[in-house]
């Protein structure tokens, strides 16, 4: 799990509101990897992600007037992140088998074959699970335990009642558990 | 506690999301049921798993190509480039189009020594010069000129006028490197200039066509012209983009007098329409960025040579000249292949470069060849 989101980096809104060159890019420095993460764990594919993440920043870019700063920057990016996610897996000419390969760079940490091939299956399998999730339920389990948001940073990001956070994340781990019972 | 109402609080125990007192009803549940108590092992195994999912990295190079994507433009330069984008203003473009070719059809027509005079005959006028199918030609030359004249600053890059707006489209490359000059350094008002004009232009090139006939509406005299200039400059635009032949380069004479009849024979696609520009017809040549002086054995030759070549590195022909008795090649050539086409041109012959300025992306490039 991703470290948690944090603070802004301090001045960073203003100077970015100040339209300096440099903070916009410091932004990307800042969060692209938490966007492109998210995008690559609801996508699956890496080329997809990417161009989603590009345009995540560049709305953003857009929209930076507009910002209001009443969130913090990096759930804003997370929210924008998400709805282009679904809108992308919502549009119908989307050839990508959905969440297909959601895992696929999933490392195999073990020195040892066979325990190496054991988390090789596991791996495939809990990148199936996660890929059969719903979107919705699928974006608040990777918000939460990959990228490492809180339930009040999902709610922030996906302009959800903490409540609903709460719910959709347990459905989606009780539904990933019964996927995953024989690895248990 | 039911043992339902224990388990939906395991994903929020996991999270160590849980009030004091529903912690409390939990434990006290959990002492007592160990199905809870394997469930909720299940459970928090599953979260640990998918934990342990490493974060993903972006790839190596993505905040270069968001700030590409994203560089900050002036106010006048995003106006310039919605110009640019004719289709988002089209009915503005199309009406000022409709008065300024209007305009212009008109008042040509109304001098036959203005037709003459901008015709281009240096020394023998060929036959095909006088034959009736120039006329519309010399029309469309100035609803151009016309528009010329509203943009000073323009490049005398003449065939941008043929350009439709799908070709800007396909070529969006000149956008690219002035958006680079502003992140750069601010915006350079000699940067800015001449964006405007080629804007306007651009919403002339594809309204002209797209409202041509219309223009029977318009302007009943000029309905023939205007439409047979349209087709012309179709046809011609579709010549250019033949790659130039050379098994059979065609002598000098008849054919250069009148080009626009010899381009349309198909004979020799490769010559260019005259200038429109330069003492000859009366209109003011801009500056252009790039002069040079190309000595070759064989004129002609070092001439097809030159324009196949602006064709290779992404350029055109815009026009062709004499000057002083010496021919004068009109080129745009972008800039990112200039260096390549001073490398192969010097090739050709004895090139010297007496003005080179390459700010512009597509740089505007005279060549005075001569033996």
């Amino acid at each position: 799990m991703r470290e948690a989101l944090g603070a802004d980096p301090p001045g960073l809104l203003e100077r970015l509101r100040a339209g300096e060159p440099r903070a916009f890019e410091e932004l990307v420095t800042a969060y692209q990897h938490r966007v492109f993460g998210v995008a690559l764990r609801m996508l699956g594919s890496r080329a997809e992600a990417e161009e989603i993440a590009q345009e995540v920043f560049l709305r953003a870019y857009r929209a930076l007037a507009d910002f209001r700063g009443d969130a913090r920057l990096g759930t804003w990016l997370y929210g924008i992140a998400s709805r282009l996610c679904l809108n992308r897996l919502a549009s119908p000419d989307r050839r990508v088998a959905r969440g297909d390969a959601a895992l696929a760079d999933v490392p195999a940490a073990t020195p040892d074959a066979a325990a190496a091939a054991e988390r090789a299956e596991l791996d495939a399998a809990l990148r199936a699970a996660i890929a059969g999730l719903p979107e919705d339920r699928r974006l608040v389990l990777v918000l939460r335990d990959v990228e490492g948001l809180s339930y009040e940073e999902i709610a922030e990001a996906l302009a959800l009642d903490p409540g609903t956070v709460r719910s959709r994340l347990h459905r989606a781990r009780l539904q990933l558990k019964e996927k995953l019972e024989r690895f248990a | 506690m039911t043992c339902t109402e224990t388990r939906d609080l395991f994903s929020a125990l996991a999270d160590d999301a849980l009030t004091p007192a529903e912690r409390a009803a939990l434990d006290a549940h959990l002492a007592g049921c160990a199905d809870c108590r394997r469930e909720l092992a299940g459970l928090l195994r599953t979260v640990k798993l998918v934990r342990a999912i490493d974060p993903a990295r972006a790839p190596a190079g993505f905040v270069d190509r968001v700030r590409a994507a994203a560089r900050p433009e002036p106010a006048p330069k995003r106006l310039a480039r919605r110009l640019r984008a004719p289709w988002q203003t089209l009915p503005l473009g199309a009406a000022a189009l409709f008065l300024i070719a209007g305009l212009a059809v008109l008042l040509f027509r109304g001098s036959h020594e203005q037709q003459q005079a901008a015709r281009y005959q240096p020394t023998t006028p060929g036959p095909a010069a006088q034959a009736p199918t120039a006329a519309p030609r010399e029309t469309g030359s100035s609803a151009t000129t016309a528009t010329r004249e509203s943009t000073p600053a323009a490049p005398p890059a003449r065939s941008r006028k043929l350009e439709t707006a799908k070709n800007r489209v396909e070529q969006p490359a000149p956008a690219e490197p002035r958006a680079e000059t502003t992140a750069k350094g601010g915006s350079p008002p000699r940067d800015t200039a001449p964006a405007a004009p080629e804007g306007r232009r651009a919403k002339v090139d594809s309204s002209e066509r797209a409202q041509a006939p219309a223009g029977e509406r318009f302007s009943s005299t000029a309905e023939d012209a205007r439409a047979d200039a349209t087709t012309d400059a179709a046809k011609e635009g579709k010549l250019r983009q033949e790659p130039p032949a050379f098994q059979s380069p065609p002598p000098f004479g008849a054919s250069r007098v009148a080009p626009s009849v010899a381009a349309k024979s198909q004979t020799m696609p490769q010559v260019a329409p005259l200038s429109r520009t330069g003492p000859m017809t009366g209109v003011p040549a801009a500056a252009p960025d790039v002069s040079a002086h190309l000595r070759v054995p064989d004129v002609t030759l070092a001439e097809l040579s030159l324009i196949e070549l602006a064709a290779r590195v992404g350029g055109r022909q815009t026009g062709r000249r004499i000057d002083g008795g010496r021919v004068v090649v009109e080129l745009a050539v972008p800039r990112d292949a200039y260096a390549q086409f001073v490398r192969e041109a010097t090739a050709l012959g004895s090139l010297s470069i007496e003005r080179q300025a390459t700010e512009r992306p597509v740089l505007a490039v005279t060549v005075t060849v001569s033996n």
